[in-house]
């Protein structure tokens, strides 16, 4: 049985064709898998598991019609819905990972990361990420009434966005010698993440051995990817006939 | 029949009128105005489909004619050797673009009347030349132009030959 992995769907009402892809993914295909990993960004933008919007709520009770069918979910956080929390958690049945973690695929360690931290590069968004990933500025914020939470998280993409127009693409990228490291201080010579939207599946020799960076794919009205690890290897799996 | 005349071989389809009748005319007017004629199978994923009749080499989409309903629920199955419509998240925009099923896909079945449960519309069957389908399926492909899959040398089809 496969395990199945996907990120950034930055799912957001105002996307509804991702949104019905993602539904038609965990109802149809993410059946016939044993695991789903969504490796962050699954929504736009994330401000508390208290909020009543519907989007939340129909996804939750998707993901728990598939673990209810023994499907195991577990969901690591994004740069957008690190806010995401232990009461959606419960609601849907999926596990939450750590930022960084390693699991055993075919006997391999492969470790699994959202992306962001390996873009060392973009020193303002590590600066950034390191204000909110801090406990303590989330408690503050998740004490704010949701008005005002919105208000700050559309505030907060609308500055993220101006500023990565403005950055040269290469700092967005993941940095290799950061890539290295990382994968060298979990020894583990292949890594899953996504963050990028630079969808491939990369190999190279890590200390004389063979390495695997998988980056998975954004999804938008046309495009819906799922990596799909069985035993016949490792393919980014397109999950639908698109066209007209 | 419809024989699809490709670069690597024909390709026999038999329609299936009395279950998709919509779809089956759609297909058929769409080969008889010549439409198909130099098109690509601009997307093939082995295990899965290969799909292709709205791309010219180059990968400009061809303009259609206006979409068609989605005659997904009418019990047939994206089965091995079946096609079926290509079509965007929104049930009913199928135009031209097809596909054809490489392995039994249920999870492109009709389940339910909705955005989610439409479904890919099943209109026919290939009857001859399945060696060819699976010879499309081997070549290499490669991202091309936003789209992924493409086969790195063309896949055309030259003409679309509607035969008695």
């Amino acid at each position: 049985m496969p395990a199945l992995f996907i990120s950034d769907l930055h799912l957001d009402p105002a996307r509804p064709a991702v949104t019905a892809s993602f539904l038609d993914f965990l109802e149809r295909r993410a059946r016939r898998a044993a695991a789903l990993y969504i490796l962050g960004d699954l929504f736009e933008a994330w401000i508390g598991d208290d909020d009543d919007q519907a989007l939340g709520k129909t996804v939750a009770a998707a993901l728990r019609t598939l673990t209810d069918a023994g499907v195991a979910v577990s969901f690591l956080h994004g740069n957008r819905d690190f806010l995401l929390g232990q009461r959606f958690a419960a609601a849907s049945g999926i596990r939450l990972l750590p930022e960084s973690v390693v699991i055993e695929l075919a006997g391999q360690p492969v470790l699994l990361l959202h992306g962001d931290t390996l873009c060392i590069d973009d020193i303002a968004y590590q600066t950034f990420r390191a204000k909110v990933r801090n406990p303590a500025w989330q408690g503050q914020i998740l004490a704010l009434p949701l008005t005002q939470r919105r208000a700050l998280a559309s505030q907060l993409r609308e500055t993220s966005q101006q500023a990565t127009r403005q950055k040269a693409a290469d700092i967005t990228d993941v940095n290799p010698d950061e890539v290295d490291r990382v994968m060298r201080a979990h020894g583990v010579q292949r890594l899953i993440h996504g963050h990028t939207h630079r969808p491939a599946i990369h190999q190279w020799l890590l200390d004389d051995q063979p390495a695997t960076r998988v980056v998975l794919s954004d999804w938008d009205d046309d495009r819906a990817n799922a990596l799909c690890c069985d035993d016949a290897g490792w393919r980014l799996e397109p999950l639908l006939p698109t066209g007209t | 029949m419809i024989k699809l005349h490709t670069s690597l071989g024909i390709i026999g389809i038999e329609l299936d009128s009395a279950r998709a009748p919509a779809t089956a005319a759609n297909f058929l007017q769409y080969a008889q105005d010549g439409f198909y004629d130099g098109t690509l199978f601009h997307r093939v994923i082995p295990n899965f489909m290969i799909q292709g009749g709205g791309l010219e080499p180059g990968m400009s989409q061809k303009p259609t004619r206006a979409p068609i309903r989605n005659e997904a629920d009418n019990g047939l199955k994206n089965e091995v050797g079946t096609i079926a419509m290509a079509r965007t998240s929104e049930p009913h925009s199928a135009s031209s673009q097809f596909f054809i099923n490489l392995q039994d896909n249920g999870f492109l079945d009709f389940r339910s009347p909705t955005a989610q449960g439409w479904g890919y519309c099943v209109f026919g069957r290939v009857v001859e030349g399945m060696d060819v389908v699976q010879a499309i399926a081997r070549v290499q492909t490669t991202g091309r132009r936003g789209h992924q899959d493409v086969p790195v040398e063309d896949v055309v089809i030259t003409k679309a030959e509607v035969v008695d």
